[in-house]
Formats: structure tokens, sequence, C-alpha cells
């Protein structure tokens, strides 16, 4: 008994209540899941390891959002003094990420044979989810650099698994590199922060401005921004998306073009809402007018370069980084009404699944070995696969905007929140732009209805994987519910 | 309000996208009924149109059968229908001119068919976008239905129009969308401002008017960098590009000449009147002052529509693009009606968008004859065609009569009455365009003489067959309503006196302070 007594008083272990239970659980369960996944992997007893992996992988991950589901109902949970925060919009982004591995691990099944991608990517699929949860929960800058780089760790090294494909290798490097300087970036601006605050925690940093801050923070904030940016790809350090996206392995490149830029931006919005768009600040004008121009620049490069571009897979890239430019333009409205943040949610969450959908029916089509999709190639698409074909309208219509698809809705709640923030002239930028837009993802399904395959090529063949099949009827759906009758 | 609610607005928007559901159903190998099943969705469309009509209240002149669901409660969206004496006609002329184009255009040749149900599919999606443009009492909604529009036409264009498709297609989305987008911007600020000043979000039409949008008239610059100026240019440009108004126009001979005859036939006759009927619906009533204050400027480029339109039209040579221009011609006598902020002239306007969509239909449909038949466009290879086709020399007659305004004809009474207006308040636009009335019958005549008299150049033309069953069918169809309308204008206009009456007072008394 006394024992017992003394090992509480070395050891203070918090008791933790059901709902911190059942917010921690995932995370938990996701760790066994891509340890026990990546040791089923590698070993030689069972046969075909990377199945075994992919299931079990599968199954943890289901787990975790079913976990998910049900903490949805529970009262919000802080944990280590705030530096956890779990209530119901991070549970719900929970979910929605959870949502996002469990197809991307979907789409590699299949994929992952032709490509021979190793099983290691079954492991380290749960392990860049627990990663992102973290991320969304925090609102700690030294969590968010650590769930930062839990989550990018894991997506190198999936970037550059795609061994068939020289460039995977290059991409992978590359975006290891200036991953690296800017989550450098990112933890030198944290100490800043810490040094002119005194504290990582962006609560406290929210409530510091009545007392007067020291210029240290201007310089710590905006290498925090910058570090975030580059994940989220605006403007000036969009660089390495183009080559990242183009050479990553395709079923990667639809997860990350999702999740990641799900998380990444939510960290963002939470660094904007406390530590920017505060009543008691007093220097954010300077900070709204860098943002309007990371935001505008990124919206005229992305769109228009997007425009001159022939392979599929790269044009995307550029026109992800067009959709940074919206959602960077969104991120102005939080100035004195946050609550438009959960518009700036909503355009990533359905943006997320059109970019999944998409991805997994290139995942389908693609070839093994070097080249990549090129537009022209699709032609006569439409009538060898017409219902990949529509599917990937629909995908298209929506990234672009156009009514009866959820992109339309995420970009009229969006916009609808810049406008009422008076950032007119910006969204007149931001719409004039889309027209751009319009104009290369038409010329996608231009290529698909409306004219002949390339004469002398063998037509592009799909593969038909259950996986991808599943996925991107999910995102489908989601993509026309979403169009027709938005839950907001 | 609430009394006479009821879905008939809702079965006239998604009756078409009922019997796509059900076309999707079917297998390829009834491809050649396809057809038969848009007819009879076009038919079973206008039986409810014919009880919209016959049900519909003329001594009213707000919205009736209004429909309302809540949408996006969040935003003030709700699903909101509702039909009054400007939409009516044009809900009634779309009903109409569905199923003679689908008759007018029915393919000779059964075994040619490309891509059959894709067509069928977006024809009938095209005609839900159309009724619920015409139909949405809400902002949001109609924007929804304006947009989706631009889909079906897309593919129709691109997919089975002519060689230049592409192209044309391309350009038609663009245009649209840039002005539409702009328009799109507009609709957020009018939320915004909606539920800055009464509290609660709202979309509707209604509501959105009650907004007071600050305007200064003090000088050119000031009116246009005002609230209410650059809402009204925004909407306004989304509008006259779909009309189309001379200097937006070009998309328009392009995607003409391209599109199908089916996809020409509803350009002409329906999809230009989403833009007037947007400038009717939105852009006057709501910013009154501003449109009162740019009206010369748009009268302006009404006229040198009509007259740039008419001096297009006869310098072609290729048939459809001479039709495709006597369009922008004929659309601006509406820009010049409307904005005349005329009692008389505004009335005119609306008879004048049913007439074009009447009679531009019918020469479209004209034009597709001559192509199935001959495969060409070209005026110079028609000639004397009125010989071994007298029934569609006849059926061109009337339809290039109504085209000239020749008393007696659809035609003369929307022209007439514009002009009549017009004259009222700005005697010099009037005479202008009554100018445009000389050249329209210079070009509908020349182009009358050279495809159905004139010498035979082309052996082809001994051959030519005259209009099938369907054809004549169709083509009598259209003569009824011209010479109907022409001689009977009240009976077919009666059921919008009230509304337009009511209409252009509010509108006038807001503008004019004497």
């Amino acid at each position: 008994m006394n024992s017992a007594i003394s090992l509480v008083e070395i050891f203070p272990l918090p008791s933790l209540s059901l709902a911190e239970m059942i917010s921690l659980w995932p995370l938990i369960i996701l760790s066994i899941t891509a340890v026990v996944a990546i040791v089923a992997g590698a070993s030689k007893v069972v046969a075909r390891g990377r199945m075994l992996a992919m299931i079990i992988s599968l199954f943890g991950v289901a787990v975790s959002t079913t976990i998910t589901y049900i903490s949805l109902s529970y009262d919000p949970v802080n944990l280590l003094n705030g530096t956890l925060f779990f209530d119901s919009t991070s549970r719900l982004l929970s979910l929605v990420v959870h949502l996002c591995t469990i197809l991307a691990i979907l789409v590699n099944f299949g994929y992952d044979e032709k490509e021979e991608l190793l099983a290691e990517v079954y492991g380290l699929l749960p392990i860049a989810l627990a990663g992102m949860i973290f991320m969304i929960a925090t609102n700690h800058l030294l969590f968010m650099f650590v769930s930062l780089e839990i989550m990018s760790l894991a997506i190198y090294v999936m970037v550059a698994m795609r061994r068939t494909f020289k460039f995977s290798a290059e991409a992978g490097l590359k975006y290891f590199i200036l991953g690296g300087l800017a989550s450098a970036f990112l933890l030198y601006g944290s100490a800043l922060v810490y040094g002119a605050t005194g504290s990582f925690n962006m609560e406290v940093i929210s409530q510091s401005f009545v007392r007067g801050i020291s210029p240290l923070f201007y310089v710590g904030l905006l290498f925090v921004l910058t570090g975030l940016f580059f994940k989220v790809g605006a403007f000036p350090f969009h660089s390495w998306i183009p080559d990242v996206y183009q050479g990553a392995t395709t079923s990667i490149t639809g997860f990350m073009g999702a999740a990641v830029k799900l998380t990444a931006f939510m960290a963002l919005t939470k660094v904007c809402l406390n530590m920017i768009f505060v009543p008691s600040f007093l220097e954010v004008d300077i900070f709204k007018f860098v943002i309007g121009t990371i935001a505008a620049a990124t919206i005229v490069y992305g769109n228009f370069v997007a425009l001159k571009q022939n392979e599929l897979k790269r044009m995307l890239a550029y026109s992800t980084i067009a959709h940074t430019g919206y959602l960077l333009l969104g991120l102005l409205s939080l100035n004195g009404t946050p609550t438009n943040a959960q518009f700036i949610m909503i355009y990533l969450v359905l943006y997320a699944f059109s970019n999944i959908g998409i991805f997994a029916l290139i995942v389908m089509l693609e070839r093994k070995g070097e080249r990549d999709i090129v537009i022209e190639e699709l032609g006569g698409f439409w009538l060898k696969h017409p219902l990949m074909a529509i599917s990937m309208t629909i995908f298209l219509l929506s990234m672009a905007g156009i009514p009866l698809t959820s992109g339309f809705i995420g970009k009229y709640l969006l916009f609808a929140a810049a406008v009422s923030s008076q950032q007119v002239a910006l969204v007149v930028l931001a719409v004039l732009a889309s027209v751009v837009s319009v104009y290369y993802y038409l010329r996608v399904i231009i290529a698909m209805f409306m004219k002949e395959a390339p004469k002398g090529q063998a037509m592009l063949t799909a593969s038909k994987w259950a996986g991808c099949g599943i996925t991107v009827l999910v995102s489908i759906f989601i993509t026309i519910q979403m169009g027709i009758f938005p839950i907001i | 309000m609430t009394e006479n609610s009821s879905s008939l607005l809702s079965w006239i928007i998604f009756t078409p996208l009922l019997f796509g559901i059900l076309l999707l159903c079917l297998p390829k190998k009834f491809e050649q009924y396809f057809r038969h099943l848009a007819l009879v969705a076009g038919m079973a469309n206008l039986l409810f149109a014919i009880k919209l009509w016959s049900n519909f209240d003329g001594a009213i002149s707000t919205m009736q059968f209004v429909q309302s669901i809540p949408w996006i409660p969040k935003l003030g969206i709700s699903y909101l229908l509702g039909v009054d004496g400007i939409s009516l006609p044009l809900v009634m002329l779309t009903a109409i001119i569905t199923p003679i184009a689908i008759l007018g255009t029915w393919p000779h040749d059964l075994s040619k068919l490309k891509q059959e149900k894709f067509f069928v599919l977006m024809v009938l999606a095209l005609q839900t976008g159309m009724y619920g443009t015409f139909l949405a009492s809400d902002i949001f909604l109609f924007y929804f239905f304006w947009e989706i529009v631009l889909i079906p036409m897309f593919f129709l264009i691109g997919i089975w129009g002519g060689a230049e498709r592409i192209y044309a297609t391309i350009k038609f989305f663009l245009y649209t969308m840039v002005g539409s987008l702009l328009m799109l911007v507009a609709i957020w600020w009018m939320i915004y401002r909606y539920k800055q000043g009464f509290g609660v979000p709202s979309a509707s039409f209604a509501d959105l008017a009650r907004v007071q949008y600050n305007f200064v008239d003090e000088s050119w610059m000031k009116a246009i960098f005002s609230e209410q100026g650059l809402l009204f240019l925004a909407f306004t440009l989304a509008f006259v590009i779909k009309v189309p108004m001379v200097p937006f126009h070009t998309w328009l001979p392009d995607a003409h000449v391209q599109a199908p005859t089916l996809g020409s036939v509803f350009l002409a006759a329906v999809l230009l009147k989403l833009g007037t009927y947007g400038l009717m619906r939105i852009s006057m009533p709501m910013f009154p002052e501003a449109a009162y204050y740019f009206s010369m400027m748009m009268m302006g480029f009404g006229v040198i529509g009509v007259v740039y339109g008419a001096f297009c039209a006869w310098g072609q040579s290729d048939f459809k693009k001479l039709v495709a221009y006597s369009s922008v011609s004929h659309m601006g006598y509406i820009l010049v009606g409307l904005f005349s902020f005329n009692q008389v002239a505004i009335a005119g306007s609306l008879y004048q968008m049913i007439n074009h969509g009447i009679s531009s239909a019918g020469l479209f449909m004209v034009v597709g004859f001559l192509y199935e038949r001959l495969h060409t466009r070209n005026l110079d290879d028609f000639g004397n065609i009125a010989k071994v086709a007298p029934l569609m020399a006849i059926g061109f007659m009337i339809l290039t009569l109504s085209s000239v305004a020749l008393p007696g004809t659809n035609g003369f009474v929307g022209e007439f009455t514009i002009l009549f207006g017009t004259f009222q308040a700005q005697p010099a636009v009037a005479l202008i365009a009554g100018l445009g009335v000389i050249f329209g019958a210079i070009y509908a005549l020349k182009a009358y003489q050279r495809v159905m008299f004139g010498p035979l150049t082309n052996d082809h033309n001994k051959n030519v067959v005259d209009l099938s069953v369907r054809e004549f069918l169709a083509m009598g169809v259209l003569a009824i309503f011209i010479f109907g309308i022409g001689f009977f204008p009240g009976s077919f206009f009666g059921k919008s006196d009230t509304t337009l009456s009511v209409y252009s007072q509010q509108l006038i008394e807001k503008v004019i302070h004497e």
C-alpha cells in the first residue's frame, strides 16, 4: 500500500476522464498500427506481406476513425495545459483526415504492386495521420513543429517511394531539403516568438499584445508564417510543389493535396487567428498587407502557369497553388470575424475530396515507367471509359467552382466571407483569375470529350482497381452531395 | 403569398431532368427512340406550362405559384420559385419552342447518330437550367441555374458542332464566365449588405431590393465607382454578354455557326433571353438610379447593336452567320426599349423577347433544313430552291416577314411598341433605331432572294427535298404564333399587362422625381 502511494508521488499521473481518453486513443492506436504494419510488411513469414500490411493499416485507421467519430459527441477536452485541445471542430477535421487516409490506403491497393512500392507505405500513412491529428489539435508552437515533422518525415519517404519513376527520388529529396528549411524557419520563428512573449502557447500569446510587444515578435511571426507558407505552397515558397506533385507516388500526391494541405492550412489559420487578427494587435495592417499580397501573387501565378502545362499532374500541381491563393485570401476574412474560419475549413474539406478523387483516377490511368499523362493523350477517353470521363469531369468542374459541385459551394462561402470583410478588390482579382482556371480545367474535359485519340499511340488504358473505384465513388458522392445540399 | 403555394413550378423545372434519369436507364439499342423521349419530355412540360398559363392570374402583379423551401438557411438561401407577368411569357416561350425545335431538327438519317444518349441528356439538362433561371426568385438559385445552362451548351457545341467547334465552345464558356463571376461578386456584396442592414441573411429578390445602395451622380467617375454603380455594372456586364450587346457579341457568331442546329435554336430563342430577363429582373429594379444614369449609354450601345448587327448580317455570305448577326440586331431593340424608361417601350421589350425567340428559332431551323439537305451554309451555293421546295419557301417567307417586322406578324408588335415608346422618351434614339428596321429588311430580303430565288448555279439544288411532315409541323406551329401574335397580341400578352404596368410605374417613380 505504501509503495503504491509513493509511486503516484514519484510519477504524478493525471487521471484521465473518459472524454480525454477517447480523444487520445486514436493517436495510440495509430502508432501501434504503424509499427505492426511495418513489421508485418517486412516479415517473410507471410507470402504477401504487403497485403497483410494493408489490411492491418486499414483496420487500425478504421478503428481510429470510429473512435474519432464517437468522440464527436463528447465534451471539449484540454490536455497538458492547453497544448492539445480537442473540441468538435478539431475532432471533425481529424475525422476528415482519417477519411482521407482510408481513401489513400485504398488507392494504394493494386497500385503498390504495379509501382513496386514497399509495404512500409502502409505504416507511414498512419504515422502521417497521427502527426496530422496532433497538428490539428495543438495550440502550442513547439508541438506544432513536432507534429509537422512527424507528418512530413513520413510524407518525404512516401514521395520518394515510387521506384519505377526516375523523378521520384529527386522529388523526395527536393521536398526533404526544402521542407527541412521551412521547418527550421518555423522552429526559429517559434523561438523568437517565445523570446518576445514568454510563451509557446498561442492562446497565451494572443493575450500578450495588451502589454505591448517587442519587435522581436514581428520577426518571429514572419518566420513562422514563412514556414507555414512553404508547407501550404504559397507563391514565393511554392517551387517544390510542381516537382513533388509530378515526381511523387501518385497515390500519395492526392493524399498530400488533400490531407497535408488541410492540416498545414489549419495550422496557418490558427496562427493567424491567435497571433495576427487579434483586436489588441496594432500592426495588423502590415500583416494583412503581406498576406493579401502573397494571396494575390499566388492566385495569379498558380493560374497563369497552370495554363501552360501539358502534363496532367503538373497542371493540377499549379492549380493547387492557385487554390492555396484563394484560401490565403480567405484568411483575410478572419480580421474581426474569427467565425469565418469555418469557411476556410469547409473549403479545405471539400477541396480535399475532389483532389483525392481526381488523383485516384490518375492512379488508375497511369502507366508504369517514365512518362506522365499528357492532356492530349486523353483524347477519345470519353468513348472508351465513359464513367471515368464523367467522374473526372465532375472533379474538374468542382475545382473550377461550377455549380452542382462542392467546389462551387466552397468558393461561394470563402469569397462571400472575404467580400463581407471588404476584400472586394482581391476577390475580383481572384474570380477573374479563376476564369483562367476554368480554361485549363476545360482543356482536360475538351480533350476527353471532344478530341480524337492521338494517332500512332496506344490509348490510355485504365486499370480497374476496386480500391481506386471506391475512392472515386466516395469522392463523387461527397462532391455532388455537398454541391447540392451543403451541410454547413 | 402562401395560399397559392404549389409545386407546379418545380415540376416544370425538373420534369426534363426526370426524363433524363429515365434516359440513363435505357440501353443503347433503343438509340433511335431517344429523340422521341426528348419530345415526350418537351410535350409533358408544355402541358405543365399550359396549366400554369391557364391558372395564372393576370390581375396580380406579384409572384404567383410561389414555392419556398429553406435550402442553406445559415446564408439565407432558399429554394424560392415564383412566376409573374415577366417570367410567364418566357417560360411559355421555352415550353413551346422545345418540342418545335426537337421536331424541326429531327435527324434524317437515324443510322448516323453520334452519341445520341449524351446529346438528348444535354438537351434535357439545358431545359432544366433555362426554366430554373426564369423561375428562380432567389438570387443564389438564379445564379445556380444561370451557370448550369452553360455546361450542356458547352457540350452541345463542343461535341456535335462544326469544324471550329472547340474554339467556339471555349469562347462561349469563358465569355459568359467572366461576366457571371463578376456578377457573383456583386451577389456576395448584396447579400452582405442585406445582412448588415437587416440583421438576418437573405438572398431573395424581394428582400435584396429593399436595400438602399448608395449612388452618387455628380460625375461619371463617381457614378461608376459608387456602390450602386459598381453593382449595376457588374450585373449588367454579365447580362449584356449573354444578350449579346455590341461590343461583347463576338462569341455569338462563332457559337451559332459551330453549334448543331438544335443548339442554335435554343441559344437564339431562349438563352439570349436570359440576358435581357436578367436586366429586367435584377439590373433595373434593384439599381434604378444607376440604371437611369447609365440609360443613355445602354441605349447607345443598343442602337449601335441594331445598326451594326444589321450591317454585319448584310455582309455575310454564311447563311447561319447572317441569322446570328440578325440576332445581335434584334436584341439591340430590347436594350433600347428597356433603358428608355418608358412604360410602353418596356412592355415592347418583353414582347420583342418572345417574338425574336419565335422568329430566330424558325430561321435557324431553316438554316438547319438546308444544311441537312445540301451540307453547305454558303449563300452562293443556294439558289432557286423555291422551285423545288415550295413549302420551305413559304415557311421561310413567313419567318422573313416576321423578322423584318411586317405589320400583321409578331415582329411588328415588338419593334413597333419599342420604337413608339422610345420615341416618347428619346426621339433621336428611336429615329436611329427605326433606321435599323430598314437595314433589317435589306439583309433579310437579300438572304431570302439569294436562297430561294436567283439563278440555279448548283446542280445539287435540283434535288432538294421539300419539308418532311415533322418539319412542316414545326414550321406550321411557328407560323400560327407569328400571325397569332401579329393580329391578336392582346390575347398572348394580356396576362403580363398588370405586372408590366406596375413594374414600370415603380421603376419610373424611383428615378424620375419631377
